[in-house]
């Protein structure tokens, strides 16, 4: 078992302060500004366990939703919200021909779960439709709303390709995942990635997790999960549009969709001359009818 | 209008936590309607102020809806003092 040699300093059950740079003892990285901080999740290793989705409430303080039987197996958040930034999904998968079928795949439990959560992309288009600047690119190139700037117009909502940004209506605010943001600034792993016990959810420098993930698809090619893809890393499936790259991104096994994912997001930015192109040339033919008319 | 009180222990966001006399500790949602901003919580948190939350049931949501924070006894840390 590799244990750093920092941790042997803090063998006390009970502590009197905090750990300085305590990510290097629970993700083997030191949160410096300046730098790419994301996610990668790894599908494959994830037990559903929802322990992210407690974390995640627990630390953010965030209230319990969606209350009563969704009525989606195991699911009891349903999707992400206001108030879940993380979202276990469980996708049955029973058989090469659907949840009927009694012939299992090899090596395959029938569930699929991912772990969903906001992306942080690179060119995020929420904040590029913020009109009030209350979505920022933080130091650890993260992207967060500022609550006391918020004015709850909600037009991140719709810009957002992945349906992550939900507005509260009791406070009237844009609300996603801070990827932990006061907890980044204070030298600690976020929540999710800290509580999960496969390591499905892994927390570091960007450059760092892209060459992980590669590492780690390769080993799955070699083992026959020849269907095992990135989604997210840079030029792959999901970083479409001119979003580049997904500060979040997963190891699927499955087409995106099966995973509520979109399978070509892209920045409603892109189509921003061809819609004022569309809305001038209506102008004008409108305005020519009017004159036709009238003569 | 229901009220409790107590001392503000955990604030995120327009969110908080407030434990009252029994230690019993419950989930406030800053209402948009309510005078106060979310960042005035946080202040209140720092103090332990002894507060006064007059709110109302949320609908599908485990948490509360808080609609006025009165301020019950001065501050107790040094820079309430000054």
């Amino acid at each position: 078992m590799n244990v750093h040699p920092r941790s042997l300093d803090y063998d006390q059950s009970s502590l009197d302060r905090v750990i300085p740079n305590e990510s290097e003892l629970t993700a083997g990285v030191v949160i410096e500004p300046g730098r790419s901080y994301g996610f990668f999740t790894d599908t494959t290793v994830c037990i559903g366990c929802k322990a992210c989705e407690v974390a995640c409430k627990e630390w953010n303080n965030l209230p319990a939703d969606n209350l009563g039987l969704t009525g989606e197996s195991y699911d009891n958040t349903g999707a992400l919200s206001a108030n879940t930034w993380r979202h276990v999904s469980f996708i049955e998968r029973s058989g090469a021909g659907g949840v009927r079928d009694n012939a299992q795949a090899p090596f395959q439990s029938g569930w699929l779960m991912m772990s969903d959560v906001c992306k942080h992309c690179h060119n995020a288009p929420c904040l590029e439709a913020c009109p009030t600047g209350a979505l920022f690119k933080t130091e650890f190139d993260t992207v967060v709303v500022q609550q006391d700037i918020c004015n709850g117009c909600g037009y991140c909502v719709p810009a957002c390709p992945f349906g992550v940004v939900d507005i509260n209506t009791l406070d009237g605010k844009a609300h996603k995942c801070t990827l932990c943001y006061d907890r980044l600034k204070g030298g600690l792993e976020p929540a999710c990635a800290k509580s999960c016990p496969t390591d499905s959810i892994q927390f570091g420098e960007l450059s760092d997790l892209q060459q992980r993930a590669q590492t780690r698809l390769e080993q799955l090619h070699a083992r026959g999960v020849t269907n095992a893809y990135l989604y997210g890393a840079p030029g792959g499936p999901g970083a479409t549009g001119g979003l580049e790259h997904l500060n979040a991104f997963f190891l699927l096994t499955e087409r995106p969709e099966i995973y509520n994912l979109p399978v070509a997001p892209t920045r409603p930015a892109n189509r921003v001359a061809g819609s004022l192109a569309a809305g001038l040339a209506a102008v004008a033919g409108l305005t020519l009818l009017a004159f036709l008319l009238k003569e | 209008m229901k009220q409790t009180e107590g001392v503000v222990t955990i604030v995120q966001e327009g969110r908080f936590q407030l434990s009252d006399d029994a230690g019993v500790s419950h989930l406030f949602i800053l209402s948009h309607a309510a005078s106060g901003e979310p960042q005035q919580l946080e202040t209140l948190q720092r103090r332990q102020s002894r507060v006064r939350v007059r709110y109302r049931p949320a609908r599908n949501v485990i948490g509360l809806i808080a609609e006025a924070i009165d301020l019950l006894e001065p501050a107790k840390s040094e820079d309430a003092r000054q």
